[in-house]
């Protein structure tokens, strides 16, 4: 598969090294800092990770294995009870919904955004430049508002009483939506936050795949209709493959985004959600600074970070593995 | 105390060349010398004290330590525990705060609030303040705040309402169901009309109606808690409750009552439960319709037997200081000038609150719409007195179990069963 111009960054990044290493002319100067040398260019780097990753997150993972209620945190001093705070979680129908209801809720985004991004996309790359112009205008609109704004938006859109969505549906004659209250049920509830998080999320998807088209190769696409290729198959046999590490790429940032998801419940249901609107990350804030349980509030952060981890490995090294194969 | 404090005043008043030689005398809750330097920084709650009555503190204190500066600042209701909560964390807490009397006993039990038993005889009118905010101040046989003011709610009634649709103040349950009927009925117009508007989240409006019948949000026993919201009396009265809202509110079932008195004065509701104080701000000029102010009554809410009243929650606030707090001498003699007869005196008048002590419970009698609410507030009762109570309004327990009742997603049984092991369970967890 040539993807050369596509896969160029991470080749050139893992041959650089090599590539320097066999230029005789500089080797005799290099020889002698050629050990230290690497370290010294990683050296900021691993302390500004270290500072700004590594200690909240020790400190997280310590403050987990600790009971630190209000007591403790006016005294500044916890009490260890090791995996206790854990432990209470196995049993804990509570926390089993709530982690079921984060991964669904990332798997239905996720899925959503990326289907949608690569459609809008495509489009993108079909329409006039006008209709382009106005199309990647209004996802830049949408990518400057900040979030807190656009969620405030979207509970007016949404209000019961006053929202322009109930008006608009019951005007449309889809049904009587007067005094329909969206947030009564949390899986009408979660429609709306769904809705939400794709349409935030799509400009920076739809954005970033419209650049990875720009870069499918002409005289391949030339080639394949000559042969015969209908569109579908166009997509499905050359973009598809060449744009697989971007896809990868979003998708697992995408994962990583929407599994962390706060502002969007915590703001939308005016900072007091019911138990049936907690996610992971409002369920851990609830623990900690409503609750004033901070050992399993940092627990729960934890299980997120383990979460997050497994899946991202699994997207990682498929990345790894896709650039081994096409170098 | 007393005629100290107000020959000093006088004195004051009489000439600037006094002050200094005055402020060095001490007396009562007064500490230190007039050459004392420093800041107290105070925190308020939003809506609490009028900033005449502060500012009045403000001044009487300064008399004191011309060289104290004074900070107050306004705090917001929703997510102040969390607030507090770090605020107290710190090394440099608030030196006064201004503590809901639900979340007293969180925070003295937590060892965030100085022991001011020893100065109680020093605050004016200790000996006659209200029981219940005194109460919500003791924690194991300890005095940790210095009661403020109290509030209780009754029913605000549009009486130009009530007479379109020929009903009068209703005397018991039955009777506000079908007073209520009646003006839905007289109002079927509109479609937004609420003959009692009632936003789910309301848990405080929920109490009277749990009490009324014999129940209760929880009972202790030997040292441990056992929630009773789902005691069959509970459940009677919150499906009472559940019809009343049902056939009489419009208002948002998963909503809270923090803009319920805005809405009130859009004009499309008959009945609202409220403490005292929001009658100011539905006639404010700024943040209500001051014409409303002659159309405006106040009944208790009725009990379900008829000619009685319901017993109410009655709220309030107290005041506490940080036992991280640097100045804790200077934080308690303005904790006693705000809690003292003057000032209290004012925030009944002025503020339309019920005043800390029984001695000043007459001021608002006369008052046809306050009085109501001041005597509403004899017939009152308090949650459960526990430092892990605080825990069971942050986790939302009685919101979100009367969100599903009215929302119909549980029945009043589950859901009263569901939220009665969670406070269980929260009550007796070691904190």
């Amino acid at each position: 598969m040539c993807a050369a111009p596509l896969t160029g960054d991470s080749t050139q990044a893992a041959v650089g090294p090599r590539t320097g290493a066999r230029t005789g002319r500089a080797a005799p100067r290099r020889r002698l800092g050629a050990r230290a040398m690497p370290y010294l260019l990683i050296g900021p780097s691993v302390l500004v990770i270290a500072a700004v990753m590594a200690y909240p997150l020790g400190t997280l993972v310590g403050l987990s294995l600790q009971h630190y209620g209000l007591r403790e945190l006016i005294a500044q001093h916890g009490a260890w009870v090791g995996l206790q705070n854990y432990q209470s979680f196995v049993g804990d129908s509570l926390f089993w919904q709530v982690l079921a209801r984060s991964v669904a809720f990332t798997g239905t985004t996720v899925g959503l955004s990326m289907v949608l991004a690569t459609l809008l996309a495509l489009l993108l790359e079909r329409v006039s430049s006008p209709v382009r112009l106005l199309l990647s205008g209004g996802l830049i609109f949408v990518w400057a508002t900040p979030v807190v704004v656009a969620i405030d938006i979207w509970q007016w859109m949404f209000d019961f009483e006053f929202g322009v969505a109930n008006w608009l549906l019951t005007n449309l004659r889809v049904g009587s939506f007067i005094h329909h209250n969206w947030f009564e049920s949390p899986l009408q509830g979660f429609l709306i936050i769904t809705a939400l998080v794709v349409w935030g999320a799509l400009p920076f998807l739809v954005i970033t795949l419209y650049a990875g088209l720009m870069q499918v190769p002409r005289e391949l696409v030339d080639a394949a209709k000559c042969d015969g290729a209908r569109p579908w198959h166009l997509f499905w046999q050359i973009t598809v493959p060449i744009l697989r590490p971007l896809f990868l790429i979003l998708a697992s940032l995408s994962t990583i985004w929407d599994f962390q998801i706060f502002n969007q419940v915590w703001i939308m249901l005016n900072t007091r959600p019911s138990s049936g609107f907690y996610v992971m990350g409002v369920y851990s804030y609830v623990e900690s600074f409503r609750v004033t349980q901070y050992g399993s509030g940092a627990a729960i952060a934890v299980i997120m970070v383990l979460v997050l981890m497994v899946a991202t490995f699994l997207y990682i090294r498929q990345m790894v593995r896709t650039g081994e194969l096409e170098r | 105390m007393n005629p100290r404090n107000l020959a000093r005043t006088a004195a004051v008043l009489a000439s600037a060349v006094i002050v200094a030689a005055c402020g060095g005398s001490t007396g009562g809750t007064s500490y230190g010398s007039s050459s004392q330097t420093g800041t107290l920084t105070v925190w308020l709650m939003n809506g609490s004290a009028p900033q005449s009555v502060v500012d009045g503190v403000n001044a009487d204190f300064r008399k004191q330590y011309p060289n104290v500066k004074v900070n107050v600042e306004i705090q917001q209701w929703s997510d102040v525990t969390t607030k507090l909560d770090t605020a107290f964390a710190g090394s440099t807490p608030p030196d006064v705060v201004e503590l809901g009397n639900t979340l007293v006993a969180k925070y003295a039990g937590a060892g965030a609030l100085m022991d001011v038993g020893s100065h109680r005889s020093g605050y004016q009118n200790s000996a006659t303040w209200l029981q219940s905010l005194t109460d919500s101040c003791t924690l194991g046989g300890k005095l940790y705040c210095v009661p403020y003011y109290a509030g209780s709610r009754a029913i605000i009634y549009r009486k130009d309402m009530f007479a379109q649709a020929g009903v009068q103040p209703p005397t018991s349950l039955d009777d506000l169901m079908q007073v209520g009927q009646k003006l839905m009925s007289a109002n079927g117009s509109d479609p937004s009309f609420s003959a009692l508007y009632y936003p789910g989240k309301y848990w405080y409006a929920a109490l009277p109606f749990i009490w009324d019948f014999g129940g209760d949000i929880a009972t202790q026993s030997g040292g441990q808690w056992k929630g009773a919201l789902n005691s069959s009396q509970s459940q009677q009265g919150l499906t009472v409750l559940a019809n009343l809202v049902g056939k009489l509110s419009r208002a948002d079932k998963t909503g809270d009552e923090a803009k319920q008195d805005a809405a009130f004065v859009q004009g499309h509701i008959a009945m609202l439960i409220a403490n005292g104080w929001e009658i100011g701000v539905i006639t404010d000029p700024k943040t209500g319709d001051p014409s409303l102010k002659d159309k405006l009554g106040v009944f208790p809410i009725p009990s379900h037997t008829a000619g009685q009243t319901a017993p109410v929650f009655l709220g309030g606030s107290d005041l506490g200081v940080a036992a991280k707090s640097k100045n804790q001498a200077l934080a308690s003699t303005w904790v006693g000038l705000l809690a003292g007869a003057k000032f209290q005196s004012q925030m009944a008048t002025v503020g339309q609150v019920i005043p800390n002590t029984t001695m000043l419970l007459t001021l608002n009698q006369n008052d046809p719409l306050i009085g109501t609410f001041a005597q509403a507030a004899k017939n009152s009762r308090f949650v459960p007195n526990s430092p892990n109570w605080a825990n069971v309004e942050t986790a939302n327990v009685i919101p979100d179990m009367l969100v599903s009742i009215f929302t119909g997603r549980a029945s009043v049984a589950d859901a009263t069963a569901s939220a009665s092991s969670q406070i269980t369970q929260i009550l007796n967890a070691k904190s």
